[in-house]
């Protein structure tokens, strides 16, 4: 139990956020999520579930809560579809156990690498979908890649804007 | 082993959370006889529950922000923003004069329609009832291409009934909750609905691509297809009622995957992307509903005559257009002179005595007949003025018809 002291903790640099904010977060990102296509003409470009399971696994430095966090909100989205449930679940929750394997090794402060990481995980994340989709379910589903490429360009703006907002909101000591 | 599983605990968390998804997964497919896999298309219990809680997570605050949305707008529109509303008033009481007109004009053909479709032994299915919703929110998703609305299974909506706006059909109720229900447009990539080319009268079926774009799959290559014809719903799929709008042909793609087939890419007349109401058909009947009658009703009172009237005048203007070529006509005999006037008649009056020939009309070009009767065509006024059936063809005229004398109906053949 040492390692979730809290001095264990302040030396790796772990944040905490009020519980507010891991509550609220989520949710009004499924909500956006759900609710802004509608005013963007149907262009989906944007994955804001993923944008948080990233934040929260990086500044977090835990795979498991990345892993459950990612999972969560993927089944979530998968709910709101009508495709079988899980195929965002699995993608999300490898997105999320990466970021939160890289958030150990790597420096969470720095926004270039994590706008980077962002890119890399939303194309990975889109790559698990497809394979998940086509070939573990052998589904019919046609692909269009620069949909996809568009959606990991506009998650890293989004990124690149909402991490330094909540930065601000952590507990600081 | 308590080292390994404390060690490689993110690697194992990963992996169970992984085959659990993949199992769940594997239980939503089903492997078809011709060796594809599908959609199990009913949920499961499980998964049907998962959607459940889903949606009643997200609706409140989805139908918060929707409203919050309509509040201003209704605001602005209804209260601040009323410049020229009057004039709109005006136009469309003019609009509506007009439409009334045009349905009382159209209301016989309508019926003779009916008739005609009663006689063929075919039940054309008429919109009954409509339900509006608002959509509220969608799945978030470009390869899932549903949206929310507002209604569910408390307004007595059920899965498979179609949603419309008033410029075209939107979907199909995919999913139903309390309080809202899942509909899957037109342009997923797994709808379906049965279409029809207008003018070519080419049948096929609806479907959605990647990008959304609706089109019409796997029908034989036709050059007289061209864009810009209009694209119906055939009636055939359960779902949609037969002849509602669908979209216009936007361009005509060969099938990469067969050849001799072509894709049709559909502009869909409904803003898909983009809605705020729509209608959802709770019930067809294969009639007229009963407030389209009552709707047909006024107009044909309040318009009817001058319907009536118009016509007419179109009647009048055909006869006189089927005549005017007679004049140029070789075979016609030439009419004969008016003293009076010094002009030939349009139209003779129809001959007083059965023996006298009818004096010629260039149309319509019929011999006349050897031996007249009340039934030839020109005598017929004369013979309706005798009130008595002559009992012979060759019978001279009576005298004027008698107010006392009883009208004689003629017999059918028994």
């Amino acid at each position: 139990m040492a390692v979730l002291g809290a001095s264990h903790s302040r030396d790796l640099g772990i944040r905490h956020y009020p519980l507010l904010v891991y509550v609220m977060t989520p949710l009004v990102a499924l909500v956006l999520q759900a609710w802004l296509p509608r005013l963007l003409m149907g262009y989906v470009w944007f994955d804001l579930p993923l944008i948080v399971t990233i934040y929260f696994a990086l500044v977090r430095r835990d795979p498991v809560q990345g892993t459950l966090m990612g999972m969560g909100l993927g089944l979530f989205e998968d709910a709101l579809t009508h495709h079988p449930i899980g195929i965002n679940g699995v993608a999300k929750t490898v997105a999320g156990f990466l970021a939160g394997s890289m958030g150990i090794r790597i420096d969470v402060e720095n926004q270039t690498i994590r706008v980077i990481l962002t890119f890399l995980l939303s194309i990975l994340s889109s790559a698990i979908y497809i394979f998940v989709y086509r070939i573990l379910l052998g589904l019919d589903l046609q692909w269009n890649w620069f949909s996809d490429l568009m959606k990991a360009v506009v998650n890293s703006l989004i990124a690149a804007a909402l991490f330094p907002l909540l930065d601000r909101v952590q507990i600081r000591d | 082993m308590e080292s390994f599983f404390f060690r490689y605990r993110n690697l194992l968390v990963l992996l169970a959370l992984l085959l659990a998804q993949i199992i769940g997964l594997a239980v939503q497919v089903r492997r078809t006889d011709s060796g594809r896999n599908v959609l199990d298309p009913p949920d499961g219990a499980g998964v049907r529950l998962i959607r459940f809680w889903a949606d009643g997570l997200l609706t409140p605050p989805e139908q918060l922000v929707h409203g919050s949305k309509l509040g201003l707008l209704s605001l602005w529109q209804n209260y601040l923003d009323l410049r020229h509303t009057r004039e709109q008033n005006l136009d469309l009481q003019k609009t509506i004069d007009r439409m009334r007109l045009e349905q009382a004009s159209l209301l016989e053909d309508a019926r003779q329609g009916e008739r005609l479709q009663a006689l063929n032994d075919f039940q054309q299915k008429y919109i009954y009832k409509t339900l509006a919703a608002q959509a509220i929110g969608s799945s978030g998703s470009d390869q899932s291409r549903v949206f929310y609305i507002d209604k569910g299974a408390n307004y007595g909506l059920t899965p498979d009934m179609a949603v419309i706006t008033a410029d075209g059909i939107v979907g199909k109720v995919r999913e139903v909750f309390p309080r809202s229900a899942q509909v899957l447009a037109i342009n997923d990539q797994t709808s379906g609905a049965g279409v029809i080319l207008e003018t070519t009268r080419t049948r096929g079926i609806l479907r959605g691509s990647a990008a959304g774009r609706p089109q019409i799959v796997g029908i034989l290559a036709d050059q007289r297809i061209q864009p810009g014809e209009k694209v119906l719903t055939a009636g055939g799929d359960q779902i949609f009622p037969r002849g509602l709008p669908v979209g216009v042909v936007e361009k005509v793609v060969p099938d990469p995957e067969r050849d001799s087939f072509i894709n049709v890419i559909v502009k869909p007349a409904a803003h898909i992307d983009r809605l705020d109401e729509v209608l959802v058909i709770t019930s067809t009947e294969p009639r007229f509903p009963a407030d389209q009658l009552q709707d047909m009703a006024t107009s044909e009172q309040l318009k009817g005559a001058d319907a009536a009237a118009i016509k007419e005048q179109r009647k009048a203007s055909d006869i006189m257009a089927e005549r005017l070529p007679g004049l140029s006509d070789p075979n016609a005999p030439a009419p004969a002179p008016n003293p009076a006037s010094g002009a030939a008649p349009a139209s003779g009056p129809p001959a007083q005595s059965g023996q006298t020939p009818l004096p010629p009309t260039p149309a319509p070009k019929l011999l006349p007949a050897m031996h007249p009767d009340r039934f030839t065509p020109g005598a017929a006024d004369s013979s309706a003025q005798k009130n008595e059936i002559p009992p012979t063809a060759n019978q001279e005229e009576k005298p004027a018809p008698n107010p006392a004398s009883k009208p004689v109906t003629p017999k059918r053949n028994q």
